[in-house]
C-alpha cells in the first residue's frame, strides 16, 4: 500500500503530474475512437472514484479532500473527466455520421421546441435541483471560525479561491506582474477576441472533432491542462510554504525545497562565455541592459520574429486562411498561452529562474 | 420514454412532471431540514436541562427559606392583620363613604392635570414661535408678547388648581388612613419578613413550564420574537479582544451554557452548570473581578463569541478529561483559534492579562509557586523576561573557584550534577538526549576538560580570612544547622525537589557537601558568606567561632554519591579536532587551521573553554571571567505565552504538531528531544541544558511561560495605580527574591520553613501585619542588625546586610499592605501614658507577666507559651496596633497563644473602669508605653534612624 502512495506521490510531482495531463489531452485526442465508449468514460469515473475511496482511508488524503473548502474541487474532477468524456464521445458520434453523409444528430431531430414546456419546464426543474444541492452542501459542510485575520501572520499556505488558483501557479513560474497583471488580462482578451479570430463555420450547434481539431485541441489544452489541472494542482498538492506535497503526504512545515534557480543571463555569461556579469562592471542601465541582452533579444524573437516566421513555414495554411490581421492576433494570443508551459518546462529542465531578469528595476520575464 | 415524447417536445412532460414533484419534495424536505439544523443548536439542549436543573435548585432554597421565616412573628402578624381586617370590617360604611369622597376627587384631579398638562404643552409651543418671532424683528412682538404672558398666567392657576385638589385629596386619605392604616401597616412588615419567600415563589413561578414557555415561544421560525432559550453574552468594554487590526470589547458568550456560574447554590452539579469555584475572588458582584467586568475569556482564552463546546476551543485539564472529550464531543486538538482555553490549572497565567507589572499576584498561588520555580530554575538568566530583568546570576560566582573545588569534582559534577546532588537546580549540560551516543563521549570529554580548565585558570587568588579553622563538634553542628534556619533556604533531607519547592532550594543543596569542598572554605563562608561573594544572598546568622566549626564539620561529614565517571579519555588530536571544528565555525578553514598551528597545548585548551562556555552559556547564570558583558544565549520569552504554534519548531518529536502546551512540555521534559531524527553537526545541535523537571515542575514553567504574553489589556483593565500599591509590588517581588517567604509566611504565601517546625509559636513569625505592628525606625534597625526578641527559639532572624534602597522597600511594603500613613507618626507621650495607673491593675490582674519577659524569662513556663519582653513595647510596637492585638490576638496572628481576655468586646468580663473594654485595652497599653530598658536593635548616635 505504502509503495502504491509513494508512486501516487511521485507522479503528482509538478512536473509528471503536468506533463501527464498534457500527454492524456493528447492520447484523447489522438485514440478519439476508443475514447468514445461508454466503457471508458464510466471505467474512467469509476477508477476515479475508487481512488478516492480507497485514498480517503489515508488520513492526510482525507484531510485533504474533505476540508469544506477542497470539496468543489473533487466535484470539479469528476465533472471535467465526465464533460470532456462525453463532448468526445458525441463529437466522435457525430465525426462518423458525418463521413457517412448523415449530418449531425442534432440536425436530424426537430430545429424548434416549445418554449413551454421544454424550456421553461426544464429551468425550473433545474433551479429547483440547484437549491436542494446548495442548501444541503450549506447543512452540511460548515465554514470554520477562526482567529481573526491578521496580515503581519498570514496563513501559510496562503491560498487564492479556488477559481484563482491557476493564476496563483502561474506565480511559481512568472513575476506578479506577468502573471497577476497581464497574463490574465490576455486571457479575458483572447477570449473575447476568438469569435472574431475563428473563420470556421463547420461545428456550429453540434459535437464534432473532425471539423475542428485545432481548435478544440487548443481549447483543451488551455481549459484542462492550464487551467482546470493547475487549480486541482493548487488545491490539493500545495502545501505549506507553497511547497509541493503529494496527495498522502503530510504536510510538514519544515519541508525543504532547494532554491538552485539561475537567470539566463548567468548562463550566457558566466557559464557559456566564463566571464562576469557585465553589471558588475558597468553600472547603471547600460551593465543591466548588456547582461539582459540575450534574454531580451529572445523575448523579441519570441513576440516579434516567432510570429513571422511561423506564418511563412509551419502556420502557412492558417496565414492564408485568416489574412493578416486574424493571424498576428491569433498567433500573438497562442505564443503567450505557450508562454506558460515553455517557462514550466525550462524551469523543470534547465532550473531557469528568468528569461530576462532585471531586479533593479523589477522587470522579470 | 422517446416513444411518448410528443411531436416539437424535446422531453416527455408526464416524466418532467414526476422529475418536478420528486424535486419539489427534495426541496421542501431539505428547507426543513435547514430550518431544522438552524434551530436544533448545542447550547439549547443545555439550556433546556438547565431550566428543570434551576426549578430544583430554586425550590429547595424556597423550602429552606420558608423554614427559616420566624414562625412566630409570621403568625402573630397574621394573627395582628386579621383583627385589624376586622376593624374595617366593623366600620364599613364610614369607609365606603370616604373611598366615594376619595373617587370623586381623583376624577377631578385627573381632568385638573390634564388640563394643567396641555396647557403647558401648548405654551411651550407658543413661546417657542414668540422667540422666533422676536429675534427675526416680526412685527406685532408687544401684542403677541402680551398674549405669551397671559398664557403662561393660565398655565400657573391651572398648576395652582392641582394644587389645590391634591390636598384635599392629601386630607380625605388620611381620613381613610385612621381606618385602614393599622391593617396596611401590618402588611408591609408581613411583605419584609416573607420578602425572600416571595422572591423566590415569584421566581419559581416565571420558570415553570408552560406550554408557551416552553414550545410555543421557542419554536423554530417563531423563536425570533421572545424566546427563552436565548444566547447569553456579556459585553465588556474594559477589556478588549485583540483582532488585529484594532482592538474591541470583549463579547463573552460563555454564559449561555454556563448558566449559573455566577450564582450561588450549584455547587454540586457538573460542567457547565456549577458555580464557579472561587467565588469571592472571580465573578461574583461583590469580588474584585465582577463578570459584567472581567468576563471569562480574559482568564480562560479560547473563543468567547462562540456557543459551541468544540468551537469555544475548551482544552481539556489533563489526559483523562482529553479522552473523555474525544469519546463525548469529538474533541481534537485545537488548530483553528491561536489561543485556546487553558487548562484549568494554568488560568492563573492570565492574571498577567491585567497585573502585568507584577511578579507576584494575589490569590494565585499556582503562579506565584510557577514564578518561584521559573526564577529557581534560573529562566530568566538565558532567556531575557520582562519583569524579571537585573536579577543576580542564579548560579554561584566561579571567579574564585579554585579555592573551593577541585577540577575533578567540577567535571564529575558537571557530567551529570544530579547524581550528584538529587534535588540541584544545576542542569545537565552534557550526555543528554542528543549527546549520548558513544562518538559523542570523545567531544563531551573534550569539551568538560576545556571548559574546566579555562573557568580554573580564570579563578582569582582567594585568601581566606582564617586560614586554619579550629574543628568543632558535628553533632551540635547537625543540630544547629536544623534548628537556626538553615532550612528554610537550604534542603538537607528531601529526595524530590519538587517536594522540598522552589524556596527551600533558594540555597545549593547541603546534600553531599562534604566531598564538594574542603572544610576551611565551610568554616570561612559558614563564618561570612559575603568575604568570599559579596553578592550573595545567602546573610550571615551571626554565629560564634565555635558555633561556625560545628556547623562546617557537619557539612564536612554531608558526604554521598561520587557522580558519574567520565566516559572516554580524549587524545589531545582529539581535543584539537573539537577545537578546529569551533573555529571554522567562524573563520575559514584555512584561517583556522593557521590559528590553531599557532596555539600552543595550553592556550589550545583554554581557547576551547572559553568557546565552549561561550556556546552553552555557562556565564549567564555563573559570574564567570571574560564574559562580563556577554549576552544570555537563550530566545527572550517576555511574550512567548502569545508565541503561535506555528513558529515553534516540532521537527520530529512525536506530539500533535498544534499542541502548544505540548511543545512546551515536551521542550522541557527533554529539552534536546527536537534533534532526535535530525542529521546534524554537533554545533548545530541544540543546547538547552536539562534541568530533569518533574511532571509538576513542568506544569508550574508552562504556567509561567503562558503568563508572558503580549501588551493587549488597556489601562482601564487594570488595577489602579497608586503609590501605596507600587509600594506593595515591588514589595512583593522583594520579598520572594531574598526568600523572606521560605521562612515567613507573608500575605498568606510561603513559610515553607514553618512546616519544619512542631509548634507554630517556636517558628519564624506570620509577617502580614507587620506594617500595623512595628514602627518603621525600629524595623528598619532590626532588619539591619536584628536582636533577640525571643531568646527562647531555637530559630533565628539572620542579618541579610540589605541596602537602604531595600530596606526601604520593605518597610513601605508592610506599611502598604496595613494600609498605614506612612512612616513619620507623631504621639503624645503624655496622652499615650495618661491611664497608666488602672493599667497596671489589670496587667497584675491578667497575669501578663506569667509568659511575658520583663527583664527575665518566666520560669516553670514551657517554651511554646513565652512571649517578648514588654519592656520593648514602647519602641517596637505601634500605639494604635496594641489595643488592635489585645482585642482579638488571634485574628491577626493565627496559632498565637497569646488569650483571648476580651471574647465579648466591648463588653467586659472585668470590674474596672465601669466594666468598659475599650478603656482597659487603653489602660494596658498605656501602662506598657510606661516600660522602659528593654532590648533594642537601634544604635545609639545611628543618624539615619533618627527620625522620630
Amino acid at each position: 500500500m505504502d509503495l502504491i502512495k509513494s508512486i501516487f506521490n511521485r507522479v503528482a510531482d509538478p512536473r509528471v503530474y503536468f506533463l501527464t495531463m498534457a500527454c492524456m489531452l493528447a492520447l484523447i485526442v489522438w485514440k478519439r475512437e476508443k475514447v468514445a465508449t461508454n466503457a471508458v468514460g464510466y471505467g474512467a469515473l469509476g477508477v476515479f472514484t475508487l481512488f478516492f475511496v480507497l485514498g480517503g482511508l489515508d488520513p492526510n488524503f482525507r484531510l485533504i479532500i474533505t476540508k469544506p473548502d477542497n470539496v468543489p474541487i473533487v466535484g470539479l474532477i469528476f465533472l471535467l473527466v465526465f464533460f470532456v468524456w462525453y463532448s468526445m464521445k458525441q463529437a466522435v458520434l457525430n465525426d462518423r455520421r458525418i463521413t457517412k453523409g448523415e449530418g449531425p444528430e442534432e440536425k436530424a431531430e426537430a430545429d424548434r421546441v416549445w418554449v413551454w414546456p421544454d424550456l421553461v419546464y426544464t429551468e425550473l426543474i433545474s433551479l429547483i435541483l440547484c437549491s436542494v444541492v446548495l442548501i444541503v452542501w450549506s447543512i452540511l459542510l460548515k465554514a470554520p471560525l477562526e482567529q481573526p485575520a491578521n496580515r503581519a501572520v498570514t496563513p501559510n499556505p496562503s491560498k487564492a479561491p479556488w477559481y484563482f488558483l491557476g493564476l496563483q501557479e502561474m506565480l511559481v513560474y512568472f513575476d506578479p506582474w506577468l502573471a497577476g497583471v497581464v497574463l490574465p488580462s490576455l486571457i479575458i482578451v483572447g477570449l473575447i477576441a476568438i469569435p472574431y479570430i475563428d473563420k470556421n463555420e463547420k461545428g456550429n450547434g453540434y459535437y464534432t472533432f473532425n471539423e475542428r481539431k485545432v481548435e478544440i485541441t487548443l481549447f483543451l489544452f488551455g481549459f484542462v491542462v492550464l487551467w482546470c489541472s493547475l487549480i486541482v494542482l493548487g488545491t490539493f498538492l500545495r502545501g505549506p510554504n507553497w511547497n509541493f506535497f503529494g496527495p498522502f503526504e503530510y504536510w510538514d512545515l519544515h519541508k525543504l525545497e532547494a532554491l538552485t534557480n539561475v537567470n539566463l543571463s548567468e548562463y550566457f555569461w558566466v557559464r557559456m562565455l566564463g566571464q562576469p556579469l557585465p553589471s558588475t562592471r558597468i553600472a547603471g542601465p547600460l551593465g543591466y541592459l548588456l547582461r539582459e541582452l540575450p534574454g531580451l533579444l529572445l523575448v523579441l524573437f519570441y513576440i516579434g520574429a516567432l510570429p513571422v516566421i511561423l506564418g511563412r513555414k509551419l502556420f502557412r495554411s492558417y496565414y492564408e486562411k485568416l489574412g493578416a490581421p486574424r493571424y498576428y492576433v491569433g498567433a500573438f494570443l497562442f505564443l503567450m498561452m505557450m508562454a506558460l508551459p515553455i517557462k514550466m518546462l525550462l524551469r523543470w529542465i534547465f532550473n531557469l529562474k528568468y528569461i530576462v531578469g532585471i531586479p533593479e528595476i523589477f522587470f522579470n520575464i | 420514454m422517446a416513444e411518448k415524447k410528443a411531436v416539437g417536445h424535446a422531453y416527455n412532460v408526464d416524466f418532467l412532471n414526476v422529475v418536478f414533484a420528486a424535486s419539489s419534495i427534495f426541496l421542501f424536505l431539505t428547507t426543513v431540514w435547514m430550518v431544522w439544523s438552524d434551530f436544533d443548536r448545542e447550547w439549547k439542549g443545555t439550556q433546556r436541562r438547565f431550566s428543570q436543573l434551576q426549578i430544583e435548585v430554586t425550590r429547595a432554597q424556597l423550602q429552606q427559606t420558608e423554614k427559616s421565616v420566624n414562625k412566630t412573628r409570621l403568625a402573630q402578624l397574621e394573627q395582628q392583620l386579621a383583627a385589624a381586617k376586622k376593624s374595617e370590617e366593623d366600620n364599613k360604611a364610614k369607609i365606603d363613604e370616604i373611598r366615594g369622597r376619595l373617587a370623586e376627587i381623583d376624577a377631578r384631579l385627573s381632568r385638573a392635570n390634564q388640563a394643567a398638562t396641555f396647557a403647558k404643552a401648548t405654551y411651550d409651543v407658543d413661546r417657542y414661535a414668540f422667540e422666533v418671532a422676536r429675534d427675526k424683528k416680526e412685527a406685532n412682538i408687544e401684542e403677541r408678547q402680551k398674549k405669551i404672558e397671559d398664557e403662561g398666567r393660565h398655565v400657573g392657576d391651572l398648576n395652582l388648581a392641582v394644587d389645590k385638589i391634591t390636598a384635599e385629596r392629601a386630607g380625605v386619605a388620611a381620613e381613610l388612613g385612621k381606618f385602614t392604616g393599622a391593617a396596611a401597616q401590618i402588611q408591609k412588615d408581613l411583605d419584609a419578613l416573607l420578602f425572600e419567600q416571595n422572591r423566590l415563589q415569584k421566581q419559581l413561578d416565571a420558570i415553570q413550564p408552560t406550554v408557551v414557555n416552553t414550545y410555543l415561544l421557542n419554536a423554530p421560525l417563531i423563536d425570533f420574537m421572545a424566546p427563552t432559550l436565548t444566547i447569553r453574552q456579556t459585553v465588556l468594554p474594559n477589556v478588549v479582544d485583540d483582532v488585529n487590526f484594532t482592538k474591541v470589547p470583549k463579547m463573552d458568550r460563555c454564559t449561555t451554557c454556563h448558566l449559573s456560574i455566577d450564582s450561588k447554590g450549584y455547587e454540586k452539579y457538573p460542567q457547565p452548570y456549577t458555580t464557579h469555584p472561587n467565588l469571592s475572588v472571580y465573578l461574583g458582584s461583590d469580588s474584585p473581578h465582577p463578570l459584567n467586568k472581567i468576563g471569562c475569556t480574559v482568564c480562560h482564552q479560547g473563543m468567547g463569541g462562540a456557543t459551541s463546546f468544540i468551537d469555544a476551543v475548551h482544552y481539556p485539564r489533563d489526559e483523562k478529561q482529553r479522552e473523555a472529550w474525544e469519546k463525548q464531543y469529538g474533541w481534537e486538538q485545537p488548530h483553528m483559534w491561536d489561543f485556546p482555553m487553558l487548562p484549568t490549572q494554568m488560568t492563573e497565567a492570565s492574571c498577567e492579562q491585567c497585573h502585568r507589572s507584577e511578579v507576584y499576584v494575589p490569590n494565585a498561588p499556582a503562579l506565584t509557586l510557577a514564578y518561584a520555580t521559573y526564577e529557581r530554575g534560573g529562566c530568566y538568566a538565558c532567556h531575557k523576561t520582562r519583569g524579571f530583568e537585573n536579577l543576580r546570576k542564579p548560579g554561584p560566582i566561579l571567579t574564585k573557584i579554585s579555592s573551593k573545588v577541585t577540577p575533578d569534582w567540577v567535571k564529575t559534577w558537571v557530567r551529570n550534577p544530579r547524581a550528584v546532588k538529587d534535588v540541584t537546580w544545576m542542569p545537565r549540560i552534557w550526555y543528554n538526549s542528543n549527546s549520548s551516543s558513544p562518538q559523542d563521549a570523545v567531544r563531551n570529554e573534550v569539551e568538560i576538560n576545556a571548559a574546566v580548565a579555562y573557568l580554573f585558570a580564570n579563578a582569582e587568588d582567594y585568601q581566606f580570612p582564617v586560614a586554619s579553622p579550629p574543628k568543632g563538634d558535628a553533632k551540635s553542628g547537625e543540630e544547629i544547622v536544623r534548628s537556626i534556619g538553615c532550612l528554610g533556604c537550604h534542603v538537607l533531607d528531601e529526595k524530590d525537589r519538587t517536594e522540598a519547592g522552589p524556596r527551600r532550594t533558594f540555597g545549593q543543596p547541603l546534600k553531599n557537601i562534604g566531598s564538594k569542598t574542603t572544610y576551611t572554605w565551610l568554616y570561612n563562608w559558614v563564618k561570612d558568606p559575603k568575604h568570599y561573594n559579596p553578592n550573595t544572598y545567602m546573610p550571615n546568622l551571626r554565629l560564634t567561632d565555635a558555633q561556625v566549626a560545628d556547623v562546617a564539620t557537619f557539612l564536612t561529614t554531608l558526604t554521598g554519591p561520587t557522580g558519574m565517571a567520565a566516559q572516554a579519555t580524549p587524545t589531545p588530536e582529539q581535543a584539537d579536532a573539537v577545537l578546529l571544528d569551533y573555529l571554522r565555525n567562524v573563520l575559514p578553514l584555512t584561517e583556522a587551521q593557521n590559528q590553531l598551528n599557532k596555539m600552543d597545548g595550553n592556550t589550545r585548551q583554554l581557547e576551547l573553554g572559553k568557546r565552549v562556555i561561550g556556546r552553552y552559556g555557562c556565564y549567564s547564570c555563573h559570574e564567570i571571567k571574560g564574559f562580563e558583558t556577554t549576552q544570555p544565549i537563550g530566545t527572550e520569552l517576555s511574550e512567548e505565552g502569545t508565541k503561535l504554534v506555528t513558529r515553534l519548531d516540532f521537527a520530529f518529536a512525536p506530539i500533535n504538531h498544534s499542541d502548544k502546551l505540548g511543545w512546551f512540555h515536551q521542550k522541557l521534559k527533554d529539552p534536546r528531544s527536537f534533534d532526535a531524527g535530525r542529521v546534524l553537526e554537533p554545533l548545530e545541535k541544540l543546547r538547552m541544558p536539562d534541568f530533569g523537571v518533574s511532571e509538576v515542575e513542568n506544569e508550574r514553567l508552562q504556567t509561567a511561560i503562558m503568563s508572558f504574553q503580549r501588551d493587549i489589556q488597556p489601562a482601564s483593565a487594570m488595577p489602579a495605580r497608586t503609590a501605596n500599591r507600587d509600594y506593595i509590588v515591588s514589595g512583593r517581588a522583594l520579598v520572594r527574591r531574598q526568600n523572606c517567604v521560605g521562612c515567613h509566611e507573608i500575605e498568606g504565601d510561603g513559610g515553607e520553613f514553618r512546616k519544619l517546625v512542631a509548634e507554630p509559636t517556636l517558628a519564624p513569625p506570620l509577617l502580614t501585619p507587620e506594617g500595623a505592628k512595628v514602627q518603621p525606625d525600629w524595623l528598619y534597625a532590626f532588619i539591619q542588625g536584628p536582636i533577640t526578641i525571643r531568646p527562647w527559639l531555637k530559630v533565628r532572624m539572620p542579618t541579610f546586610g540589605l541596602d537602604d534602597a531595600r530596606l526601604n522597600a520593605v518597610i513601605r511594603y508592610f506599611g502598604a499592605t496595613a494600609n498605614s500613613i506612612g512612616m513619620f507618626r507623631t504621639y503624645d507621650a503624655k496622652d499615650l501614658t495618661a491611664m497608666a495607673g488602672p493599667g497596671h491593675e489589670l496587667f497584675t490582674l491578667l497575669k501578663c507577666q506569667q509568659c511575658h519577659v520583663l527583664g527575665e524569662i518566666p520560669k516553670d513556663q514551657p517554651t511554646a507559651n513565652l512571649a517578648p519582653d514588654l519592656r520593648m513595647a514602647r519602641e517596637r510596637l505601634q500605639p494604635d496596633w496594641i489595643p488592635q492585638w489585645l482585642q482579638s490576638p488571634l485574628k491577626i496572628q493565627p496559632g498565637t497563644r497569646m488569650p483571648m481576655f476580651w471574647p465579648d468586646y466591648p463588653k467586659s468580663s472585668f470590674p474596672q473602669m465601669d466594666g468598659n473594654a475599650e478603656m482597659q485595652i487603653r489602660s494596658i497599653r498605656d501602662y506598657l508605653e510606661t516600660l522602659q530598658g528593654g532590648p533594642s536593635p537601634k544604635k545609639p548616635g545611628n543618624a539615619a534612624i533618627s527620625t522620630n
